[in-house]
């Protein structure tokens, strides 16, 4: 996915650029050397790409979550000045709802959490700590992000492309807690890290070359 | 699905144009690219336009990429603990300390289904790296992830001044961070902090053998110069155990040494006390002991003289004969001592008794010839001297107490020297031996 | 790797230690001399001694 797939201007056979940036690679049918004209020189070196969305995970995604079926409905793309990343809409095979949220393949599961007390956007700085549900979470990261675009399901009907304030919390037994503050009032999801071997998924996007 | 929200698309296709000879149509074969003043066609053997777009494209690039060239290419695959990864991105990183550039680098890992990796490369030094699930507990200079404790090492900020291909969040150029590292080799806990944002990883030492080996890269890697701050000592797990050996080994010489004193021939086997009267009309001097046994296998045999020497000296010419086999054993041993007192107090040399031990002497029967000699001037001397069957020689057992204490002593030095040089890089770094620090 | 050649030279010490204490080895030299006859006992003058010289100390500190 990351290596940058054309055809050959003379032949028409697919051609592959070794990494993102590459410019310059060869056709192995007719053996012309290929160059790559819509990469901005004047980065390379100076900013690094953005790897094309790339998440294992797709609509209809099947797993498992602590003994739990589920499957994926929806998604939301965030944005964010330097980068990306997807919360992947899922309903438990009980009904609930959830979030598989997948930031470049590190994933976690988190339920919507009806806590009150809960810190405005102004009142939030990194390192801080909160209790919820007789865990102690580290605030670890601030980011401001918009939506870049949405699929499938999702359980609210409106959706604003203004910037919208996002904290992360990270507890030192793997648990991890996002405060979303693009209502009046900030929400609160619970949940914790998985790892992907553990979820079981099946139907998964298929990657060539892997 | 709301109203109003843009399709997701793929990125735009990427746009390539076929490098030919504009003379003869043929594609050109590039050899030393970015090196070539000039590029020839090999069909045709006219001379490229230097101007030609697409040439100067690629020889601009170059230029850029000569700066810094990953030495694992960006594009390579490899297999990393069961795992296959492609390197996507590359960037290079320095801290300033005391005033001196330090640069490593970093290769971005990425496989579709996994969490992306990060290598690191410092001096010849790997670390395979990845970000941490759970939170560390810092503490004063320390830091516990995973029930595991870790030192403080060394605390910086690090910026990037190089960067190529991909990375899970857009790096740029001048983009800073405080890094702070704790060690506990070979892994490596570190925290990378800026205004809005920690994050914590977990790395562990690789050798560059198996990286090569791993991307099958071709040639050798770059020599490790130095000791890193996680790299795993060759000798520190011996220490432990090689000071556990010498003590078991030494529990056993003591064991050895206490099995032959108890299976020693007990008693003497002879014994007799002499006057030597020198004011005596010279006459033969020497003279033979009654015959004596001496049992058992063959062993030694100890023979000690004792004389009240007082600042005076006695020398004996002793053969141990055997009355059978006509073999003798020929030695001669000085009892001397002499005290005194001076400006700094009193001294003494020498001693009332000396000892030697005769090896390997046959079971049988002997006799001492002895010829004593004295002073003339001095009164006379009492001397014994006693004869002792199978005793344990003592320098054998020092001389392998020793050799057994030499080897735990060497590779106890060689793991505290190898950690002195691990320290020196670090923010602690050990206190000279022997110069004043500023 | 180490504790495996420390233990192994471990035994050869020990080994090499009892082996010369049960054949009654010694750190002294000793000359030996063969067929001193019987007489010796009756004349212990005429027993020769290989050694040549006396060294002796005659000295105070």
């Amino acid at each position: 996915m990351t290596q940058p797939v054309s055809n050959c201007p003379n032949c028409g056979a697919k051609i592959v650029f070794q990494w993102s940036s590459s410019v310059q690679t060869v056709c192995q049918y007719c053996k012309s050397i290929l160059v790559r004209t819509d990469v901005d020189l004047k980065k390379v070196g100076q900013v690094a790409d953005l790897p094309p969305d790339s998440s294992p995970i797709q609509l209809n995604t099947e797993g498992i979550y602590r003994n739990k079926s589920f499957v994926v409905i929806g998604r939301i793309l965030y944005e964010y000045d330097e980068g990306g990343w997807n919360e992947w809409h899922i309903t438990m095979n009980d009904g609930a709802s959830a979030w598989l949220s997948d930031a470049q393949n590190e994933f976690a599961v988190s339920f919507a959490s009806n806590t009150p007390g809960l810190p405005s956007a102004t009142q939030i700085n990194v390192g801080q700590q909160y209790t919820w549900n007789n865990q102690r979470y580290t605030l670890t990261v601030i980011t401001p992000a918009h939506y870049r675009g949405v699929e499938g399901e999702l359980p609210f009907e409106y959706w604003d492309k203004t910037e919208v304030t996002f904290a992360d919390l990270r507890s030192e037994t793997g648990r991890f807690a996002t405060l979303d503050f693009s209502d009046e009032q900030p929400s609160l999801y619970l949940g914790e890290f998985v790892e992907f071997d553990d979820l079981k998924l099946k139907n998964l996007r298929s990657f060539e070359g892997w | 699905m709301s109203a109003g929200t843009p399709p997701l698309t793929n990125p735009p296709n990427p746009q390539a144009k076929a490098l030919n000879c504009p003379q003869c149509g043929a594609a050109i074969i590039l050899r030393a690219m970015g090196h070539a003043e000039t590029v020839v066609c090999e069909s045709c053997h006219s001379i490229l336009d230097a101007k030609d777009p697409n040439l100067q494209i690629l020889q601009k690039f170059e230029a850029i990429i000569g700066v810094d060239r990953p030495l694992i290419p960006l594009g390579s695959r490899g297999k990393l603990r069961g795992t296959d990864y492609e390197v996507i991105g590359f960037q290079r990183r320095g801290i300033v300390v005391e005033g001196i550039s330090y640069y490593w680098h970093e290769y971005v890992l990425f496989n579709p289904y996994k969490a992306t990796r990060y290598l690191t490369e410092y001096n010849g030094h790997w670390n395979d790296i990845s970000v941490c699930k759970e939170l560390p507990q810092t503490g004063f200079a320390s830091a516990n992830y995973l029930g595991e404790i870790y030192k403080h090492f060394q605390t910086a900020e690090a910026n990037t001044n190089f960067v190529l291909g991909e990375f899970p969040w857009q790096v740029r150029v001048g983009e800073h961070a405080t890094v702070t590292e704790y060690v506990k080799p070979p892994r490596v806990l570190s925290s990378e902090k800026t205004a809005n944002e920690v994050t914590w990883s977990i790395g562990e030492y690789m050798y560059g053998a198996d990286i090569w080996r791993s991307f099958s890269l071709p040639g050798a890697p770059p020599a490790a110069v130095g000791v890193y701050e996680n790299q795993p000592s060759p000798v520190h797990e011996n220490v432990k155990g090689i000071w556990a050996a010498f003590a078991a080994f030494a529990v056993l010489l003591l064991v050895l040494l206490a099995g032959f004193d108890l299976v020693s021939g007990k008693g003497t086997a002879f014994e007799s006390s002499y006057r030597l009267d020198v004011g005596e009309p010279k006459g033969e001097a020497s003279f033979v002991t009654q015959v004596f046994p001496l049992e058992g296998r063959t062993s030694n045999v100890e023979v000690t003289t004792t004389a009240n020497v007082d600042n005076s000296w006695i020398y004996l010419n002793y053969a141990l004969i055997n009355n059978e086999t006509e073999q003798a054993w020929d030695f001669g041993r000085e009892v001397s001592y002499y005290h005194g007192y001076d400006s700094d107090g009193s001294w003494s040399e020498g001693s009332r008794n000396n000892t030697v031990i005769i090896p390997s002497v046959p079971a049988g029967n002997y006799y001492l010839r002895i010829e004593p000699e004295v002073d003339p001037k001095h009164p006379p001397i009492l001397y014994t001297v006693q004869v002792k069957r199978n005793v344990p020689v003592m320098g054998f057992f020092g001389i392998a107490f020793l050799a057994l204490l030499i080897p735990a002593i060497a590779i106890t030095w060689r793991s505290l020297s190898f950690e002195r040089m691990r320290w020196a890089e670090s923010d602690h770094p050990p206190i000279k031996i022997g110069s004043s620090e500023d | 790797m180490f504790r495996k050649l420390y233990l192994a030279y471990g035994m050869l010490i020990l080994g090499g230690t009892g082996f010369a204490q049960y054949h009654g080895w010694s750190l002294d030299r000793i000359s030996q001399l063969k067929n001193v006859p019987k007489s010796v006992r009756d004349n212990p003058g005429s027993y020769r001694s290989v050694y040549g010289f006396y060294h002796h100390y005659t000295g105070g500190k």
